[in-house]
């Protein structure tokens, strides 16, 4: 079995290491600074969008708010130590959010790169190569890709002490099949949906424009990956009184004219998807109307939030769901519900909802357009505070 | 007797009258069906390309069926490449009735006889469960139609050269069947019959199955004829169909080169971007009617595979001539799941 090494010093990757890197590590965040200006090159953050907001993410600015943000007053913090991420093979971008938090926080990381990466993932990979980087970073942050070897896992999940396993529940079971040393933890990324909600009276209250740039907001968090990211927004819930007819017909009009402003396409085989899965929800009763706008659109109507479906129906196909409040949809949501993102709630609602939440689901609310921004909290988690260990002292 | 006899202006007059009946049938007896085309807002057809299409992968996620529990006769299974398999129910009457057309079809080119048969394949084959569904269903439907079998292949899959000789030896002088899967015809027979100069010109083959695998190998259904012809055996027709619409095969010509639909099918190709049914000569997806399938909605389906129609009542036999042109792509998500399906 052969292990490609995508970026890093070849070598014996579970071998000890007299390197040691520090919590905001000045190697660290200038290779990450240096990273963050090749993707904010435009002609790259034209090709690939996400690398714009990859990019953006990885800013000194936000870099040194990271950093601080890692820092206590009651105890010294230090790197974790070494960190095993077994990050999605799809979204291109995600094995750099969750590499760069780790790498900032100081460890030692192995990153598996599927064989399946394209597009973006190559664009990164070249990034990286051309940065001009302290030869520590070398030796310490390391990509590889290697093949179905129960070997190379189990090697690295004895060698961790912390293993961050993303892609849903079928690849966190199977990594766990491997034993972690007995100090090690797992931080975990499993099957997650998403939802969007839409204020009736919010919308009518909102002007043009403003109808507008949610629409566009909406599209970008639906459609960057093909709705199938663990933060796109899925089912769309109507809110709240008034004529949840004429508001739907007004927003799939808006996001239709967005989606043709970006040039967004839907293959044949997608297209296919949406109808087995639409007919499918008809078919069961999930559904009481089913419509095709367009290609690009797939819209449902659900006879109520609790047939919502949770898996992934194919890219921009919204089922739509009434309800008389925001904290009606509290019973429907569960521990596997990560994002809602909102448009035309009051600070005040939102705020009830997520008390009434209390935890048992959801972990992000966000605005239409930010679905997909990551963000250090994530999943529920405090990434640097995961990234890192604490001493205490008392002289 | 032939089932290729309508010119497609009567043969749409009538389909579209049987067929909006069987929707109507189908609305009546299947509630999932009939929830469906509420749900799409189904208020009948005026032309065959606007009667209700079924994406056929629905057979693989959901149970539909138009005839009560206690008279399902027989569940047909298919193998389908996620590992989903089609379930196909049919009663007594459906069962018949599709092995009965089925006969006539293939009757067209073989005649009302029983020819002694060569089967292209291993009977180990039917033994193995996992490619039993696929390839046993379609060499075990097609055996009824002839006599005397020999397998072409021992149980290994290895090439039996003394049953073929001894097959031909006390058959091939009069005409006689040869069935199999495209690519096992051209490897196992072809082959063996062209480096030792076996004589098939009393054959008539008629075969299925992708072409891919030939297409890799860089061999055209033009060349894949003219290589046949060559051993002598001139009567080839391939054939399309699908375990969803059993009964229904759509047969390549006398002349070859397209596949024509008997008088109870048809087809229709679709733009997958607009939907809208494209003209002879534009490449879609390809939509199957068939009045045969009455114990499930299963009348009109849209297939993953993409095809196009070269002409209308303008070859050896009437109605749309057309050809297969290969499988659409699946679709692959962009997604934080089902992301360590290959990876470990």
């Amino acid at each position: 079995m052969s292990i490609q090494f995508r970026f890093g010093a070849p070598g014996d990757l579970t071998a000890p290491s007299d390197d040691r890197l520090a919590v905001g590590d000045p190697r660290v965040v200038d290779f990450l600074g240096k990273l963050a200006r090749k993707l904010l090159a435009p002609a790259l953050a034209r090709r690939h969008p996400e690398l714009g907001s990859l990019g953006y993410f990885l800013r000194p600015a936000e870099l040194t708010r990271a950093v601080e943000k890692m820092r206590r007053d009651d105890a010294l913090v230090f790197p974790r130590g070494n960190v095993f991420h077994v990050p999605p093979a799809n979204v291109d971008t995600i094995f750099v959010y969750s590499w760069a938090l780790s790498a900032l926080a100081g460890n030692h990381n192995v990153v598996r790169i599927s064989s399946r990466s394209a597009g973006a993932a190559d664009a990164i990979f070249q990034a990286l190569h051309e940065v001009d980087a302290d030869p520590v970073i070398a030796r310490t942050q390391r990509m590889v890709t290697y093949g179905r070897d129960d070997a190379i896992t189990g090697a690295l999940s004895r060698w961790a002490d912390l293993r961050v396993i993303w892609g849903g529940d079928a690849a966190v079971e199977a990594i766990r099949e491997h034993p972690l040393r007995p100090s090690g933890r797992d931080l975990t990324f499993p099957d997650r949906t998403s939802w969007a909600v839409l204020s009736i009276p919010g919308w009518r209250a909102a002007d043009p424009a403003a109808r507008r740039a949610a629409a566009l907001g909406f599209a970008n968090d639906a459609y960057w990956f093909d709705q199938a990211a663990c933060s796109s927004p899925r089912t769309v819930f109507l809110v709240g009184a008034g004529d949840a007819e004429a508001v739907r017909a007004e927003f799939l009009e808006l996001l239709l004219a967005a989606v043709d402003q970006r040039g967004w396409t839907v293959d044949a085989a997608m297209a296919v998807e949406k109808r087995v899965n639409a007919y499918g929800l008809a078919a069961t009763g999930a559904a009481t109307s089913v419509a095709f706008p367009d290609n690009r659109i797939t819209s449902l109507t659900l006879t109520g939030p609790d047939q919502v479906p949770r898996r992934w129906i194919g890219a921009g196909a919204f089922p739509f769901a009434r309800a008389d409040a925001l904290i009606d949809l509290v019973p429907a949501m569960t521990r596997q519900d990560q994002t809602v993102s909102h448009f035309g709630f009051t600070p005040a609602e939102l705020h009830e909802f997520a008390l009434a939440l209390a935890g048992r689901g959801v972990d992000r609310i966000v605005p239409f357009g930010s679905a997909l921004t990551f963000g250090a909290i994530w999943d529920g988690y405090d990434l640097p505070a995961e990234f890192t260990r604490l001493t205490t002292l008392h002289s | 007797m032939s089932v290729f006899t309508l010119p497609q202006a009567v043969k749409e007059e009538r389909l579209l009258n049987e067929l909006s009946a069987l929707v109507d049938h189908h609305r009546d007896r299947c509630e999932p069906y009939a929830r469906i085309l509420a749900a799409s807002g189904y208020a009948g057809a005026s032309e065959i390309s606007a009667l209700p299409w079924l994406p056929v992968r629905l057979f693989k996620t959901l149970e539909l069926k138009s005839i009560p529990d206690d008279e399902v006769f027989k569940v047909l299974t298919s193998s389908g490449t996620t590992g989903d398999v089609s379930r196909i129910h049919l009663d007594k009457a459906a069962a018949a009735e599709q092995q009965k057309r089925l006969a006539a079809t293939v009757q067209t080119v073989l005649g009302p006889k029983r020819l002694p048969m060569l089967l292209v394949d291993t009977k180990a084959m039917l033994k193995d469960r996992r490619s039993f569904s696929a390839r046993g269903a379609g060499v075990l439907g097609m055996s009824t139609f002839g006599r005397d079998h020999v397998w072409a292949l021992d149980p290994d899959g290895q090439v039996d050269l003394a049953a073929i000789r001894g097959f031909l030896d006390k058959h091939g002088d009069a005409p006689f069947l040869i069935f199999g899967f495209t690519f096992l015809v051209w490897l196992h027979l072809y082959e063996v019959a062209r480096d030792n100069g076996l004589d098939l010109s009393n054959g008539i083959l008629i075969h299925s199955g992708g072409w891919k695998k030939l297409i890799d190998q860089a061999v055209s259904p033009d060349e894949f004829r003219a290589r046949l012809a060559g051993v002598g055996l001139t009567r080839v027709h391939n054939y399309y169909g699908m375990v969803e619409q059993i009964g229904t095969i759509f047969l390549e010509g006398p002349d070859g080169g397209a596949l024509y639909c008997p008088d109870f099918a048809d087809v229709v190709i679709r733009d997958p971007r607009t939907w809208a049914e494209l003209p002879p000569g534009e490449p879609g997806l390809i939509e199957v009617i068939s009045t045969l399938p009455t114990s499930y909605p299963g009348h009109v389906l849209l297939t993953e595979d993409l095809g196009v129609v070269h002409g209308i009542d303008d070859g050896a036999w009437p109605g749309k001539r057309f050809s297969v042109l290969g499988r659409l792509p699946r679709a692959e998500a962009r997604g934080c799941s089902d992301t360590y399906r290959e990876a470990a």
